[in-house]
């Protein structure tokens, strides 16, 4: 049985407003997996039906084998949420916003004790634990927060853009400690980041959902390869579109090759990065080239002709 | 693990059910307890009332001795829809800057979320009205219940408190800002008291005002409550126009009864659904 099964999950917003269109998911026990998009791609609100908050308007999903919708509070016993904004009770200590949590999910309350201590000192909250939580820090607040989720021993684990927001010592602290959480086999992951270089490092399997729809699953590994192992980028003087055009009928360029802006993608299948930009510079384009490994962001950038980073 | 494993018997159901709205009125307390605010300030205002404004009064007007009593329970019928609006904004700051998120993922009926804060809620008003009856009985104030009168009163303050908390948490639920939710709490916490006979016997009010006054649940509360504290029955009579004072009281409980029972009911369903979009 998968940790998460979605089927035809949609929500329509009032006024018409797609958020998600029927997208499927499965995901393994254990596995860490990434839905990757920028904000406003339906990250969120699918994470949101996934936990019961949002109702979905068409489809199904599951977790653990419990449907959200008909079975709503076996599906939220086996699942923790870390949300994207802070959400502690901030006059309430650390270990307080815990024990809620425990108590809430029937742990036992020595049980609980005790992995609150565990947690505690695993995730570096030893020392603060005893202090009201609205003292804490935004990367203290997040530990906390990821301590309070794994309190109750998630089946499914659900880290919705755990990093947004915190500085960059901050955020690499935090992917360390996600990393760690790798290591529970079997506690499934599903993060939700719009951080290419989070999902390459932390995810086993990602989809890339862009407006409402995901557009590709699998693994990083494999997403990767559609671009082959070599690239070349051109930064075009003048117009991208009909450059791509002529590459593409000197045989320089396949299908996969893409325009954004004034800048053209071409990815290298059977052809040295050395040979390809010799045979551009006989075509007399004129820009900057240069040649590189290709990342998740021009898979992105390929399949929806739109930077990441700029919709982020 | 198939849902045949997971699934929970009815006791056991039960049994968690109690234990997490144990869980959750613990936590709005010490929240509650963590802002001084939502348990003095509405405290003050019903003080002042009882202690300095119907002496004033009975001095400038010369009533009786007894008027003091008739305000100071007139001042519960103040005390109490102040208290609970007050409490009613810890759901908007729940909402807007606390954990409300992750207790709505918590695997419980999300209306013991809206029964531990309510739960609270009648023990907070339940303090400050043992409060300013207190004060009133160190001022000289006197009252003349019986063990009955006394069940009458409780009876009263109960579920008048639990209907207010219910419209409170209706209000929080509605609105988006505090700024919204306070500029309409004279409105629902104030504007009925002067008409549900606090100060004056509804009888006094113009005819139509009176009529009004009839359907108020806090005119019956305070009939009521008078009825428990004082043995006095005018109240009652002046809406039910009955000779038998048990038989209005009954009828008033109802009323107030019913009040607190639509309001919860209405206040769970409201929470439920504003909390899943």
């Amino acid at each position: 049985m998968n940790a998460i099964e979605a089927s035809k999950l949609s929500k329509t917003y009032p006024g018409d407003i797609e958020a998600v269109k029927a997208i499927d998911l499965e995901v393994e026990v254990g596995e860490v997996f990434g839905l990757l998009g920028p904000n406003g791609a339906g990250k969120s609100t699918t994470v949101g039906m996934l936990t019961t908050t949002i109702a979905p308007t068409a489809g199904s999903a599951r977790l653990a084998g419990f449907d959200v919708a008909t079975e709503p509070i076996a599906a939220r016993r086996v699942s923790s949420v870390v949300f994207q904004e802070a959400v502690v009770d901030r006059s309430l200590t650390g270990r307080r916003n815990l024990e809620i949590h425990a108590s809430l999910w029937s742990v036992e309350a020595r049980e609980a004790q005790a992995r609150i201590d565990e947690l505690s000192a695993v995730l570096g909250l030893t020392d603060l634990i005893d202090r009201a939580a609205g003292s804490y820090s935004g990367g203290e607040r997040r530990r906390l927060e990821i301590a309070r989720a794994l309190v109750s021993h998630p089946r499914v684990l659900f880290l919705d853009e755990p990093t947004v927001g915190l500085d960059p010592r901050i955020r690499a602290e935090l992917l360390e400690v996600i990393a760690g959480l790798r290591n529970r086999a079997e506690m499934t992951v599903l993060l939700t980041t719009h951080y290419l270089d989070e999902a390459e490092r932390l995810c086993d399997r990602v989809a890339i959902i862009h407006a409402g729809r995901i557009v590709a699953l699998d693994t990083p590994a494999s997403l990767l390869a559609q671009l082959g192992r070599q690239l070349v980028e051109l930064r075009i003087d003048g117009n991208a579109g009909g450059a791509l055009a002529s590459l593409r009928r000197h045989g320089i360029a396949g299908r996969d090759a893409f325009a954004v802006g004034s800048r053209l993608t071409v990815p290298l299948h059977d052809t040295s990065p050395g040979d390809a930009i010799a045979a551009i510079h006989q075509l007399g384009l004129t820009g900057a080239i240069s040649a590189r490994e290709p990342t998740l962001d021009d898979v992105y950038l390929q399949l929806t002709g739109d930077s990441l980073a700029a919709a982020a | 693990m198939s849902t045949a494993e997971i699934a929970v018997p009815a006791p056991l159901a039960r049994a968690r059910s109690v234990g997490a709205l144990g869980t959750l009125a613990r936590r709005r307390f010490q929240l509650t307890a963590r802002t001084p605010r939502e348990l003095f300030v509405p405290l003050l205002t019903p003080i002042m009332f009882a202690l300095v404004i119907a002496p004033a009064l009975k001095t400038a007007l010369h009533t009786d001795a007894s008027y003091e009593s008739f305000v100071a329970v007139g001042t519960i019928g103040l005390l109490i829809p102040l208290n609970t609006m007050f409490l009613g904004l810890g759901v908007i700051v729940d909402r807007v800057s606390g954990a409300q998120r992750e207790l709505l993922t918590a695997p419980i009926a999300r209306g013991l979320l809206v029964l531990g804060n309510l739960l609270v809620a009648v023990a907070i008003t339940a303090l400050q009205v043992g409060v300013l009856i207190a004060v009133a009985l160190a001022r000289g104030i006197h009252f003349h219940a019986t063990a009955g009168g006394v069940l009458w009163f409780a009876g009263a303050a109960l579920l008048f408190t639990v209907g207010m908390y219910g419209l409170a948490e209706i209000l929080a639920n509605r609105v988006p800002r505090q700024e919204e939710y306070i500029a309409r709490v004279p409105a629902i916490a104030i504007l009925p008291w002067f008409l549900a006979g606090a100060l004056f016997p509804i009888t006094a009010l113009p005819g139509f005002l009176t009529w009004v006054a009839k359907f108020l649940p806090l005119t019956h509360g305070l009939a009521l409550m008078r009825y428990g504290l004082r043995g006095d029955g005018s109240g009652l009579h002046a809406i039910w126009g009955m000779s038998d004072p048990n038989a209005m009281a009954a009828l008033s409980l109802a009323v107030v009864g019913g009040f607190a029972l639509l309001l919860t009911v209405a206040s769970i369903r409201v929470f439920s659904r504003s909390a899943v979009r």
